[in-house]
């Protein structure tokens, strides 16, 4: 199971890695755009890792804990950065 | 845009801005680069931290008031003669008027308690299944895992080889005989020069109360101790201090013994002396640590990478030295270990030191009361008799202090991570660490749903 949570896992950052690099296409990035949604990616990406583990190993609470403390300041980063960058994009337009 | 860039963009040529451009992306590409590559060489160093830093002295320091544990104050030993009882009234009337061979004959015969807290039937007989396998490879002795000179660990030199195998160099001699331990079972193996101070001088055979002596009784004169680790199941020592833990437990020494038996067997056959040792002849914490296989930790037990304190320990002493022999290694466990506390807390006879690390018992200073104690080792220093007083008055071993060890985890790579965040972070990080693992859920004792779950961990095969 945990092999499969990698593979998918796996898939899923080359999809990030792809909507990074066709967002930095079509809107210029800053330091802080990159940092703010590879910081995010990152740990949502750890979050679900984590999270299957602890659920695999039977510790279900280790997984809830996981997703609080990793994955929703993940989610919180990445909303945040997206909506800077799409608020300059409105500005400048 | 940031209006920075946006004059950059105003003031430049289109020949200049490409060529800014390029320049930005390589230094952008090179920064990348090399961030990669610290992260790398940051990976590597963990890695290689986490294998241990190899020491050239044993990590404990020792001073003159050190002497050799004479094995008639080893406490199982000492529980299991009437003799020595009788011939220490003393000490049984500073311990609570407790005779340890009186209380020790109705340990684990008890009548069944509360099932869903793990003391029922059905956990007895896991207990008892358990310890039947190293009970009868030492011959059904009545010292249990302290058996001396017992079955698979007989002193007799059977199956001894008359030509002695000769290896190509000392490294080749270690790897096979490591190789051979993995076959066995062990998932640890070192081998370190013998050290008489390890050894219990003289030896005490519990079942006839004969005094022994090394240098008398003992077939060889050992040069090598080959020591050995067997894992012991997470899903049975998680119901600590439930009786279904001694399924674990004794699974754990019957594995443990089986592998010694055949490695001093294997040494025979290549024309060496060796006899195999589980609880007798020497202490296994201090040769393990010796053996490089891990550290000694506030629970008394030695703390082994990705098993934690969830190991059994076995010995082989041999005459053969023609080996590489393996370092002490510090795995930061002494400095988690400062910060940590968790087993001593955990523990239901509070026999685990609050305190740090002494040269000797800071629980009493009476002759009387801490005859089974060392001193002289600069250590952790526990009260070995509350423990054994809970385990008599539990019916059942307990390790609650291997099961509540942030240490102690199963093999998945979210814990080989932590572990290696704890060998590189500074002290106050272990405490939130050991607060984070309370927080996630890990390491709870005395909880009837580890039980159930461990009832229900063999859906699965
Ligand atoms: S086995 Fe139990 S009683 Fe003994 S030291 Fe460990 S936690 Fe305490
Ligand atoms: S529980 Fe903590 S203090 Fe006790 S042995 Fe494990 S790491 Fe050390």
């Amino acid at each position: 199971m945990m092999d499969l949570t990698w593979y998918l896992l796996g898939a899923l950052s080359c999809a990030i890695v792809y909507g990074l690099y066709e967002l930095s296409q079509k809107q210029r990035l800053n330091w802080l755009d990159w940092t703010g949604l590879i910081l995010g990616a990152v740990l949502i990406l750890f979050a679900i890792a984590w999270s299957v583990g602890a659920v695999l190993e039977g510790v279900p609470r280790a997984g809830s804990m996981g997703m609080l403390l990793f994955g929703l300041p993940g989610i919180v980063l990445t909303t945040l950065s997206l909506r800077f960058i799409l608020a300059r994009k409105e500005k400048v337009s | 845009m940031n209006e920075h860039d946006m004059k950059d963009e105003q003031n430049d040529t289109p020949e200049k801005s490409t060529t800014n451009e390029s320049r930005r992306n390589f230094l952008k590409l090179g920064a990348a680069g090399a961030g990669l590559a610290a992260a790398a060489a940051g990976g590597v160093t963990v890695l290689k931290r986490m294998e241990g830093l190899p020491l050239d002295h044993f990590p404990l320091p020792i001073n003159d008031e050190y002497v050799r544990i004479d094995q008639r104050n080893q406490i199982n030993t000492y529980s299991f003669s009437k003799k020595l009882n009788d011939d220490h009234p003393e000490r049984t009337k500073k311990f609570h008027d407790w005779n340890f061979y009186e209380k020790k004959k109705g340990f684990f015969i008890g009548p069944y308690r509360d099932k869903a807290a793990g003391q029922g039937q059905l956990d007895r007989a896991l207990g008892a299944a358990g310890f039947f396998s190293p009970v009868s490879q030492l011959g059904y002795k009545s010292t249990g895992m302290d058996s001396l000179n017992a079955g698979v660990a007989s002193w007799e030199q059977t199956m001894l080889a008359k030509e002695k195998y000769k290896f190509a160099s000392p490294e080749e001699a270690t790897l096979c005989i490591k190789s051979a331990a993995r076959l066995f079972g062990a998932v640890r193996c070192g081998i370190t020069p013998r050290d008489e101070r390890w050894d219990y001088n003289p030896l005490y055979d519990a079942a006839t109360d004969e005094v022994l002596t090394w240098e008398k009784d003992f077939p060889f004169k050992p040069r090598s101790v080959i020591v050995v680790m067997v894992d012991m199941d997470y899903d049975a020592i998680a119901t600590a201090p439930a009786w279904t833990t001694d399924g674990a437990t004794g699974d754990g020494y019957g594995k443990a013994i089986k592998l010694a038996g055949q490695l001093a067997v294997f040494i025979r056959q290549l024309g060496y002396q060796a006899v195999a040792s589980m609880n007798d002849l020497g202490m296994n914490v201090p040769y393990a640590v010796a053996a490089g296989l891990g550290e000694a930790a506030r629970n008394g037990a030695v703390i082994t990478p990705h098993y934690g304190p969830r190991v059994r320990v076995a010995k082989i002493y041999t005459d053969f030295d023609f080996v590489e022999y393996a370092k002490p290694r510090d795995f930061g466990v002494a400095s988690f270990c400062k910060n940590c506390k968790r087993c001593a807390d955990s523990c239901p006879s509070k026999a685990i030191t609050l305190g740090d690390p002494s040269w000797g018992p800071e629980y009493s200073t009476d002759p009387d009361y801490i005859w089974q104690a060392s001193k002289g080792v600069f250590k952790f220093h526990n009260d070995a008799k509350l423990c054994f007083k809970f385990w008599i008055e539990n019916d059942g071993s307990c390790a609650a202090c291997i099961a509540s060890c942030p240490y102690n985890k199963p093999d998945f790579w979210h814990h080989r991570l932590v572990d290696a965040q704890n060998v590189i972070a500074p002290g106050p990080v272990h405490s939130f660490m050991r607060e984070m693992d309370i927080l996630f859920g890990y390491g709870k004792v005395s909880d009837p749903e580890r039980v159930t779950k461990f009832w229900k961990s063999g859906a699965k095969i």
